[in-house]
């Protein structure tokens, strides 16, 4: 049982870490919470089915279109809606960030409708709905290898990103200081539409694997997914990305210990209570650096 | 500058509007409708009001409003259908109750500001709701609480005939209406006072005032009990009003649309908050009527409303009436730097740069 629920938990858990990922990276180049994330990661698994359904396409490539419609859809959030208020006050920022999720969802409301679909099943590949292997009470499926293998690549592919290649190194510098960054002569503007399309073709991918997954899509499935991602980043340490990966794993695993052993009716409250404990406790999160404006 | 004319003018006219608006239930003809929105307006004013305190007086940022809304409205609505207590006992009470849990939730997180603070009030929110929905025992969960016995004023022990219930529209708008005079009255005195004047310091920079002897958590502990408190009275006056609640009824839109309120009227702004609460409130049910005439469904009201809002951000960031800004404008010094805080940030630094070592 108790094998069980790990490999359920590191399942979501990893999903967690693919949204929180967008949220903390946004975070470090912006310092805003980007309360739209949670709807990039929903219209991923809608781009998805409908690239499906509508166009007929086969799985891979549906997925990859999504992925890449998510990552221009990112892009176009940031310049629409955040690029004017740049300067404005940040309270502005976050009621726009809000006021765009709002918008999003129920224009997903409106388009898709508001009952919760099944992921075509037929279009996925035949190993992926097979069980991988058995022992005694505890069952790995293909489709949860899947999932570990694509969130492990995506992340790994992440930090390679941010790391080694030079867009990345302008991210961090971003992070660090944004007036010093620009006069290095960083295109401020260019690396934040870079970094919004990174985190939304990961909060994508996630959106995909959790409609396979649970074998639902519905367009409010953003808000507590994002929210739960968010204090998955919190967990992990607002602005650092390996964190985010630590408190995705981290959550899912307490959430599902926590639906498995305490109440399944408070399985949303373990996220709420851990990113509150925290955020009390050490708000700088497990991997983050120190959080300078306390008063 | 005509501007500045029709500014007058309009001040001429406010004192009438506002009588007009009084007087309107007793117009022949007055509508239920109208009545009921005016009320809803009136409950948000206090909220609005209340929730001014923590991200206005004080720059806190706060995402779980609702949360103490929520916890005043049950309260209420419990006392009355298992204790049957009046409403004018229960009113101290609930805000009592909010403000204790505003005291709680305040003492350990205050030393947190920024987006930190506002992730907690979120998270603290989102857990009323849950334990609202999952505690069946307590609050029937999912199917509301209905049933909840309307307002009365009991003084038939001045005289026998003095036993009211306010069951009509028109005696509850009033009430709502006196209860917006109590709390605009209470924050314009507060404004005023030294613990306003506390909170401004640490709005405008933590430090100075922690170094003029200010003690800021205290402070900062203070503004967030008596806006859970004023949040709760809200909440009781709703349970009373509508006698009915539900888990749903407090999510997280509803503390997004009282903070949209607060800066939509010019965060700090008393006045500010009233006018964006009648505001947003008119919208909203504009909104439904013109869309559903239309013949659109229902969703495009909210996605309006998201549109709307980020609309507003978008061309006046600092809302209709900034309060920082009206000070200041008749000094030019003032006027340079109130621009320069209207374009920096929430907890003081800049937006560019938070995490540079201390």
């Amino acid at each position: 049982m108790l094998e069980q629920q790990l490999i359920n938990g590191l399942t979501l858990g990893l999903i967690y870490a693919l949204i929180a990922v967008g949220y903390t990276m946004v975070y470090g180049v912006i310092q805003l919470i980007n309360f739209a994330h949670g709807e990039i990661y929903m219209l991923g698994a809608f781009f998805c089915v409908t690239l499906i359904t509508a166009a007929g396409l086969p799985f891979y490539v549906a997925m990859l279109m999504a992925v890449v419609c998510c990552a221009m859809c990112g892009i176009l959030l940031d310049i629409i809606a955040y690029r004017p208020l740049r300067r404005a006050p940040r309270l502005a920022a976050l009621i726009t960030a809000i006021g765009m999720s709002i918008f999003l969802q129920n224009l997903a409301l409106i388009i898709w409708g508001s009952r919760s679909k099944p992921f075509p099943r037929t279009a996925l590949p035949g190993y992926l709905t097979e069980q991988a292997l058995t022992v005694g009470s505890v069952g790995l499926s293909w489709l949860q290898l899947f999932i570990f293998a694509v969130a492990i690549g995506m992340m790994l592919l992440l930090y390679l990103v941010i790391q080694k290649t030079r867009i990345g190194t302008a991210m961090r510098a971003l992070a660090q200081n944004r007036t010093a960054a620009a006069l290095m002569g960083i295109n401020v503007n260019r690396v934040i539409s870079f970094t919004f399309a990174l985190g939304s073709a990961m909060g994508a991918v996630a959106g995909i694997l959790v409609a396979i997954y649970y074998n639902t899509l519905y367009p409010t499935m953003g808000y507590t997914a994002g929210v739960k991602a968010f204090a998955a980043a919190v967990l992990g340490g607002i602005g650092s990305v390996p964190g985010a990966m630590a408190g995705g794993v981290v959550l899912g695993v307490a959430e599902a210990l926590g639906a498995g052993y305490v109440s399944s009716l408070y399985r949303d409250g373990v996220a709420y209570a851990v990113m509150i404990a925290v955020i009390v406790l050490r708000p700088s999160g497990i991997l983050g650096r120190a959080v300078t404006d306390k008063a | 500058m005509m501007g500045r004319a029709m500014v007058a003018q309009a001040k001429r006219l406010l004192p009438v509007a506002g009588v007009l608006l009084l007087t309107y239930p007793l117009w022949p003809g007055a509508s239920e409708y109208v009545l009921h929105v005016m009320t809803l307006a009136l409950v948000y004013m206090v909220l609005a009001m209340g929730l001014n305190i923590v991200p206005g007086f004080c720059g806190l940022l706060d995402l779980g409003y609702v949360g103490f809304y929520g916890i005043g409205a049950y309260t209420a609505g419990l006392l009355t259908i298992h204790y049957d207590l009046s409403f004018w006992v229960i009113v101290p009470l609930a805000a009592l109750n909010g403000a204790l849990w505003g005291a709680l939730l305040g003492a350990p997180t205050l030393r947190l500001t920024g987006d930190y603070f506002a992730i907690v009030t979120f998270g603290f929110s989102e857990l009323v709701v849950l334990f609202l929905t999952n505690e069946i025992w307590l609050t029937r969960g999912p199917l509301g609480l209905p049933g909840i016995a309307p307002i009365t004023l009991n003084l038939s022990w001045l005289h026998p005939q003095w036993y009211f219930e306010f069951y009509g529209k028109a005696p509850n708008f009033y009430l709502a209406a006196l209860l917006v005079a109590g709390v605009y009255f209470v924050m314009t005195r507060l404004e005023d006072s030294r613990l306003g004047r506390a909170w401004y310091a640490i709005r405008e920079d933590p430090l100075a005032a922690a170094c003029c002897g200010v003690d800021i958590l205290r402070y900062k502990v203070i503004a967030f009990a008596i806006s859970a408190a004023i949040g709760a009275m809200g909440g009781c006056f709703y349970a009373r009003w509508s006698m009915f609640l539900s888990p749903d009824m407090f999510k997280f839109w509803e503390s997004f649309l009282v903070l949209c309120m607060v800066v939509l009227g010019g965060l700090g702004n008393i006045k500010g908050a009233l006018v964006g609460a009648a505001i947003l409130v008119c919208l909203g049910e504009l909104l439904r009527e013109g869309l559903g005439a239309v013949g659109l469904p229902p969703e495009t009201r909210f996605m309006a409303y998201g549109l709307i809002m980020v609309l507003i951000m978008r061309f006046r960031p600092a809302g209709l009436f900034p309060a920082i800004a009206a000070s200041g404008r008749a000094n030019p010094l003032l006027a340079a730097l109130s621009r320069r805080i209207a374009a920096g940030d929430f907890a003081g630094d800049r937006g560019d740069n938070r995490d540079t070592p201390a």
